[in-house]
């Protein structure tokens, strides 16, 4: 088991490291984050929205720019394998899931880095009241391991397909707004204060997370072999 | 009362034009299966 | 053609008619609905059972494939998808009718429409990967397990989203389911609907299979 568990962090630990070095995916995410984190401060602010209407719709703001920077730089995670053409090498240094276990710690810590910087400058920029913060790191820990997990295996997928670039978004979409639904409605209630529906909200998150986990390590490698 | 008449009307000749095309082929894939 | 076949093939044909017959003229419109909106229902709620329906199958399929390999499985899998596909659109534009009429806007993304709006996107999402990629047996793996993917996120639109939505939204007007509002002969023609719709994917389906089986069969000839 720790034996397993010390190949996985090799294989995350190699992909965070060239990361840190290039950083591709951190460029494409904190780019895409930032400015439209910019563009919507700018445009709405703290003062346009009304307050009843200021939970919701900061946490959907918050959600799709969280989404769409995940999109935009966490679908090379297999592709760039392919492209240094180190799949092979990889395919017969480790086994199947532990080469998924390893991307999926990688995007892991790729998604965390990016909410750990977007979303106390959200919530400074646009004036985001967070009633109950500790849940509502929770929330932004549920749905990162979400996204995580299922941008994974989709990169896995596109990886063997020819990329015609949107085609991890158009895979990954699907799959992620019923994550995305109970997501915007756990971040309101952590704004509201509303216990119950955040619970409830964490709850399906997390369920959801945990499914999509077992049916990816279940699969990946039939998407792997090759 | 008379638009409904309509919408039916058109209703049932889509339909039995869609069952007619499918008809057709059904016929045309078992002489090739044939 | 089998003799039976034929004979359940025609069965269809007055089935629909009449059902359709029944829907415009012999059922009264409902009450609780505006105007004859009522009346949509017969045909919105079965073709949304039948995009599901047709989803599950490919499902199945798809599992059948990456247990088996067999090119069969992969070609029922995009032969249920591509009618699922058929069905979902028309489930979404007969829905969208239905809400105009009832609550003057055509999309308001209730559970329901939220639900087979996400349902079209896994199909779209599974024809562009099933487009992206060239080799047939590579082709058929992916696709079979997005399907597989895409299935189990399913379950919860269905079931926990309807659930949780209508805390966010209680300003929406409120949505009566309408199932529940159906008199017998409403629930009778609503039924006989349904099984009309099913037949006729049933049939669509097995013709389709048939269709992809020669085109393999040519394929193969030719190699």
């Amino acid at each position: 088991m720790s034996r397993w568990l010390a190949e996985v962090l090799a294989v995350a630990g190699k992909d965070l490291r060239t990361e840190f070095r290039t950083r591709v995916a951190l460029n494409a995410l904190a780019l895409f984050a930032l400015t439209t984190l910019a563009a919507v401060s700018y445009t709405i602010g703290p003062y346009r929205l009304s307050a009843e209407d200021r939970p919701f719709l900061l946490s959907v703001l918050l959600w799709i720019v969280i989404f769409f920077a995940a999109l935009a730089g966490l679908d090379r995670s297999f592709v760039k394998e392919e492209e240094s053409h180190t799949a092979g090498l990889l395919r017969l240094a480790a086994a199947p899931t532990v080469v998924w276990a390893g991307k999926l710690v990688y995007n892991l810590v790729l998604i965390l880095v990016l909410m750990a910087i977007l979303a106390p400058l959200f919530c400074v920029l646009m004036g985001f009241e967070i009633v109950m913060p500790w849940r509502f790191v929770a929330v932004l820990a549920a749905g990162g391991f979400g996204l995580a997990v299922t941008t994974t295996i989709v990169a896995a997928i596109i990886a063997q397909a020819m990329t015609r670039g949107a085609l991890f978004s158009v895979l990954s979409l699907p799959l992620l707004l019923p994550l995305l639904i109970f997501l915007i409605q756990g971040t309101t209630a952590v704004s509201t204060g509303d216990l119950a529906t955040w619970s409830a909200s964490l709850r399906a998150v997390l369920s959801m997370a945990g499914v999509m986990t077992v049916v990816s390590a279940l699969l990946f490698p039939v998407v792997w072999r090759d | 009362m008379s638009d409904l008449a309509g919408i039916m009307a058109v209703t049932l000749i889509i339909w039995i034009g869609l069952f007619t095309y499918v008809y057709r082929l059904d016929r045309k894939v078992s002489r090739l299966e044939d | 053609m089998t003799r039976i076949g034929t004979a359940l093939k025609w069965l269809l044909l007055v089935w629909m008619a009449v059902v359709i017959w029944a829907a415009f003229m012999w059922v009264p419109s409902a009450s609780g609905f505006k105007g004859e909106s009522s009346r949509i229902v017969f045909f919105h709620v079965p073709t949304a059972w039948v995009a599901t329906l047709a989803f599950l199958v490919s499902c199945v399929a798809s599992v059948m494939y990456l247990k088996r390999r067999s090119p069969q499985d992969d070609n029922r899998a995009a032969v249920s998808a591509g009618l699922g596909l058929v069905f979902a659109v028309l489930a979404t534009v007969t829905g969208a009718i239905f809400a105009k009429i009832m609550w003057g806007a055509y999309w308001n993304w209730d559970p329901r429409q939220t639900s087979i709006t996400i349902l079209l996107l896994i199909y779209a999402a599974y024809f562009a990967l099933r487009g992206a990629v060239p080799d047939p047996e590579k082709r058929a793996t992916l696709a079979a397990v997005y399907s597989i993917l895409a299935f189990v996120t399913v379950p919860f639109l269905m079931f926990v989203v309807p659930r949780i939505y209508w805390s966010l939204h209680p300003d929406v007007i409120t949505n009566p389911d309408p199932d529940n509002r159906l008199d017998s002969a409403h629930l009778r023609v609503l039924l006989a609907s349904l099984a009309g719709f099913t037949g006729l994917y049933v049939w669509l389906y097995t013709l389709g299979s048939r269709i992809e089986a020669i085109r393999h069969r040519r394929r193969q000839e030719v190699l």
